[in-house]
């Protein structure tokens, strides 16, 4: 018999081992490609350009890392479970040379083949994500997909790599065991010590406490030690984390099973003692799931944020369709003019406003708005409430002699100063302190000209104005064009003829929707991007979990047998092993989750919207995800334990 | 006085395999056992003894024939009837111990009592008792790899009695163990039997093992060939006539485990 015909027999007998790495393996194939495909699809090319490159490639390699690691970790279990056999192997005559060169061909069979189905599967999938990638960045042409040489090429190449890997692997996994070592190391796992009582006390509250700590530190974290307290915060959160897989879990459980004087019942059996067994090994995995997975929620919630908040935080930070003018400039005028005239010869109706500016010197002089962050001195814009809402911009209005202050730039700093404090203006001659009554959110003129704007009743405004502007001073008032677009269907269309009317005249420019479109663009990537790899991340912890679970339900095989045949039914026994699973993939999943939420939390600063929804949408995919995964091991679990007795 | 019937077995077939290729193991038993017995079933290896044992104990089904239990017919029980029956009424003891390696030896022992029907209290009396006659007491916190095979057997058979079963049915029980355990275990087990009036039923191949029961049933090709009963002999006169009767059957008393 030649090695090929025992490499055919062993993997037609092996079918119920290799299916599990083959869809690993297949999954990974699959997912890459499509990614690869994208990067490389004109269309995306072409909408994306640079910056969209650059994401793309070094989510590309993000996502790489993610595949690399989860084949070697499945080919590791796979390489557990089939120990046995590569033992039968070396125990009827063959050299570990013969056993290591049937492995890597076996290998090298399965791979080639997974390449080939995960290829053809990536190209019907791709379509798909295709479509769901342009519309997210908010294309809504003809999209044609391309089949891409170059992806298909780099698909290979990074297979071969992840091939010659796992072939490395099982080189060593052969090489390193001795035969009585893998006959024994799928009976493996350690057997629960007497935990030494005070130091595990001590590091099982000592996980918690640092959790907590992390935890607590998370909402402090805005002052000068900033950067310090995010690596602080990191690092008690995942040493917590870890000393609470590795102790904290099993002392709880060690002091409930003491309690129990060994009346566990079937349901402790199965779950708290099987548990205990293999919190050990476990810990790691669990650790790094847990922590990833934080991240992962994190991220995901973040970008869906910023993605699902562009339109309102864009309009937030450009109140007005477009905006001319400066300050002493007449040229400006006729530019609006210009540009409107060009407006109704498209026929698009508009609203035009110009709103008069003063612009003064301001100071931060209370104690508590003076924060290390923002110097003392700002440029204040100050603008009649009254032109505004005849700009068509629905705004509070202050009370009399008071001001609200406005700049999207720092309101994330200034949000949480209390308020009423006062503000100086100056000028050479002249001083008043105004009452700030309320930090709001955004602007109130569009960048760039924006800067610190103070928004007060027509009647104050008037008097600030007589009080600073004299005949040296008219420099100091400006006046701004607002031009708004009726039918928002034409935005879109003004938005054109903006950009052309700027770049003829070597103008900067900022409108609301260019800036909307850009944004939607940018942010519509980062969420695809980040929904890809926290998708393909989720996955591939909830199959490593999976293949773990499998892997431990094919060595409790025999303990199923014997608690069959001492006449507990198939369903007594499931009511602990759901248990056991509630917990195993329960304890990650919640953890994960208060994790990321006071990520989340501590990163709200960055988000101007509310940002409960997205993140909730979020934990609900990776609740759900886990849940499949939960159930899947469950069913498996349901077949063994049928099958045992 | 009038012995109750335990167990009884009318004409009992067991046949594996598909059609065509069907290998019938039991060939029609016949075998009435009485409330407070020591039986002992010998036989060649492949006589069919685990399987006899197994379709008694309503871990297997037979292909044909009837078996009660008390006035229980197990042969037309349900899978879910066949289990809270094995669990309520059944002991068990096997070759390989068969305990959760997860588990103390007190937590194996109380398994069976688990689902909690029975109240923690008397569990716990229940456990003592038997943990005493057995002599395992100290053991109750260790776990089976820690203790030796002999120790894992009496765990096994504490285990096989925690629920005061109506029959316990224990295949090879001594056939991992070293000579000594085992005449140990035996002699327990026939304490156990003799003094608390357990009905038990062992399948073995050893003569010596055997010689401890009150009757030996020998099997051949899987009919009842014949069977001794000690009555009142000494355990050495016994042991020599099942030798005489083994003999006979051509068996294999150095048969390999
Ligand atoms: N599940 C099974 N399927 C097919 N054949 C079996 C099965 N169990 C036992 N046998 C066959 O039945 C015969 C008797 O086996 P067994 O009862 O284990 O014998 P003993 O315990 O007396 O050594 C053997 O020939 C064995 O091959
Ligand atoms: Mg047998």
């Amino acid at each position: 018999m030649t090695l090929f015909d025992l490499v055919i027999r062993s993997m037609r007998k092996n079918i119920k081992h290799y299916y599990l790495y083959f869809f690993a393996l297949i999954f990974s194939v699959v997912l890459y490609f499509v990614f690869a495909t994208l990067q490389h699809d004109p269309a995306v090319v072409k909408q994306s350009g640079g910056t969209m490159g650059t994401a793309f490639k070094v989510a590309g390699i993000l996502l790489l890392f993610i595949a690399g690691t989860f084949v070697v970790y499945a080919n590791a279990i796979f390489l557990k479970r089939r120990s046995r056999e590569i033992g039968l192997y070396q125990l009827i005559g063959l050299t570990k040379g013969a056993v290591a060169r049937l492995l890597i061909l076996e290998n090298t069979l399965l791979s080639a083949g997974a390449m080939a189905i995960g290829i053809g599967a990536g190209m019907i999938v791709s379509r798909l994500f295709l479509l769901l990638l342009m519309k997210l960045v908010g294309f809504d042409g003809f999209i044609e997909l391309t089949f891409s040489k170059t992806a298909v090429l780099q698909t290979i190449l990074v297979f071969i790599a992840i091939i010659l890997l796992t072939s490395l692997q099982m080189l060593v996994a052969v090489r390193r065991t001795t035969l009585l070592g893998l006959f024994n190391a799928e009976k493996q796992g350690e057997h629960p010590k007497k935990p030494k009582a005070v130091r595990s006390a001590f590091l099982a509250i000592l996980g918690i406490g640092l959790i907590a700590f992390g935890y607590w530190l998370s909402g402090r974290m805005m002052n000068a030690l900033l950067f310090i307290n995010m690596l602080v915060v990191l690092a008690t959160t995942i040493t917590g984390t870890y000393l609470l897989f590795r102790v904290t879990i099993s002392w709880l459980f060690y002091q409930v099973r003491k309690r129990k004087q060994g009346h566990l019942g079937l349901n402790g059996s199965l779950s708290i003692a099987t548990l205990m067994h293999r919190m050990k090994g476990n810990a790691n995995s669990l650790t790094i799931i847990t922590v990833l997975s934080a991240m992962t929620l994190a991220m995901l919630a973040g970008s869906y944020s910023l993605y699902y908040s562009t339109g309102k935080e864009t309009r937030s930070i450009y109140p007005h369709d477009f905006m001319f003018g400066g300050y002493g400039d007449a040229q400006e005028e006729k530019e609006t003019k210009q540009f409107t005239d060009e407006l109704d010869r498209q026929g698009i109706s508009y609203l035009y406003t110009p709103i008069e500016v003063l612009n003064l010197d301001g100071r931060f002089f209370e104690e508590e708005t003076i924060t290390s962050w923002l110097s003392e001195m700002f440029s204040a814009n100050i603008v009649s409430e009254k032109q505004l809402q005849q700009a068509g911009i629905d705004i509070e209005i202050p009370d009399a002699r008071t001001a609200y202050f406005y700049d999207a730039s720092v309101y994330w700093l200034m949000k949480t100063t209390e308020v009423p404090f006062s503000v100086k203006l100056t000028n050479p001659k002249n001083e008043l302190d105004v009452s700030i009554t309320k930090v709001k959110e955004g602007n109130i003129l569009n960048p760039p000209f924006a800067g610190t704007q103070l928004v007060v009743d027509d009647a104050f405004y008037q008097e600030i104005k007589e009080q600073f502007i004299n005949q040296e001073e008219t420099h100091r008032v400006g006046t701004f064009f607002s031009v708004m677009i009726l039918n928002k269907d034409q935005q879109a269309e003004a938005s054109e003829i903006y950009h052309d009317f700027t770049k003829e005249n070597d103008r900067l420019n900022f409108d609301y929707y260019g800036q909307y479109e850009s944004t939607m663009q940018y942010t519509g990537l980062l969420i695809f991007i980040a929904g890809f790899l926290g998708l393909v991340f989720l996955i591939s912890t909830g199959s490593i979990l999976y293949f773990k679970q499998m892997t431990e339900a094919d060595q409790e095989k025999r303990s199923y047998a014997t608690l069959r045949q001492l006449g507990f039914t198939v369903q007594d026994i499931m009511r602990g092993i759901v248990r056991k699973q509630v917990f195993v993939f329960g304890v990650p999943l919640v953890i994960g989750l208060l994790h990321s939420i006071f990520a989340i939390k501590a990163a709200s600063f960055l988000f101007m919207s509310d940002i409960t929804l997205p993140a909730s949408i979020a934990m609900a995919i990776y609740v759900l995800i886990y849940l499949v995964f939960a159930l899947l091991t469950v069913g498996y679990y349901r077949k063994t334990v049928k099958a045992a007795l | 006085m009038e012995q109750n019937t335990v167990l009884h077995a009318q004409n009992v077939r067991k046949s594996f395999g598909a059609r065509g290729n069907v290998q019938e193991v039991l060939r029609g038993i016949d075998l009435r056992v009485l409330e407070g017995e020591f039986v002992g079933i010998m036989g060649p290896s492949g006589a069919g003894k685990t399987t006899l044992l197994n379709v008694l104990a309503t871990i297997d089904r037979t292909t044909e024939g009837s078996i009660l239990i008390g006035d229980a017919d197990i042969s037309k029980m349900k899978d879910r009837e066949l289990s809270a029956f094995r669990r309520d009424k059944l002991g068990f003891i096997f070759q390989d111990y068969n305990l959760l390696d997860t588990l103390t030896v007190k937590e194996n022992i109380l398994l069976p009592v688990s689902l909690g029907k029975m109240h923690k209290r008397v569990a716990e009396d229940h456990f003592k008792s038997i943990a005493d006659i057995l002599g395992i007491k100290e053991l109750a916190n260790k776990y089976p790899h820690e203790i030796s095979g002999g120790q894992k057997q009496r765990t096994s058979a504490a285990r096989a009695l925690i629920n005061k079963p109506s029959l316990v049915f224990a295949d090879e029980p001594t056939g991992a163990l070293d000579s000594k355990s085992a005449s140990s275990l035996l002699g327990t087990l026939e304490d156990v039997n003799k003094q608390r009036g357990v009905t038990i039923m062992m399948v073995t191949h050893d003569p010596v093992a055997s010689s401890y029961c009150s009757r030996v049933v020998f099997l051949k090709d899987g009919k009842i060939y014949s069977e001794l009963y000690r009555g009142d002999k000494t355990r050495q006169a016994f042991f020599q006539e099942i030798l005489k009767v083994q003999g006979v059957l051509g068996g294999d008393s150095v048969d390999t485990l």
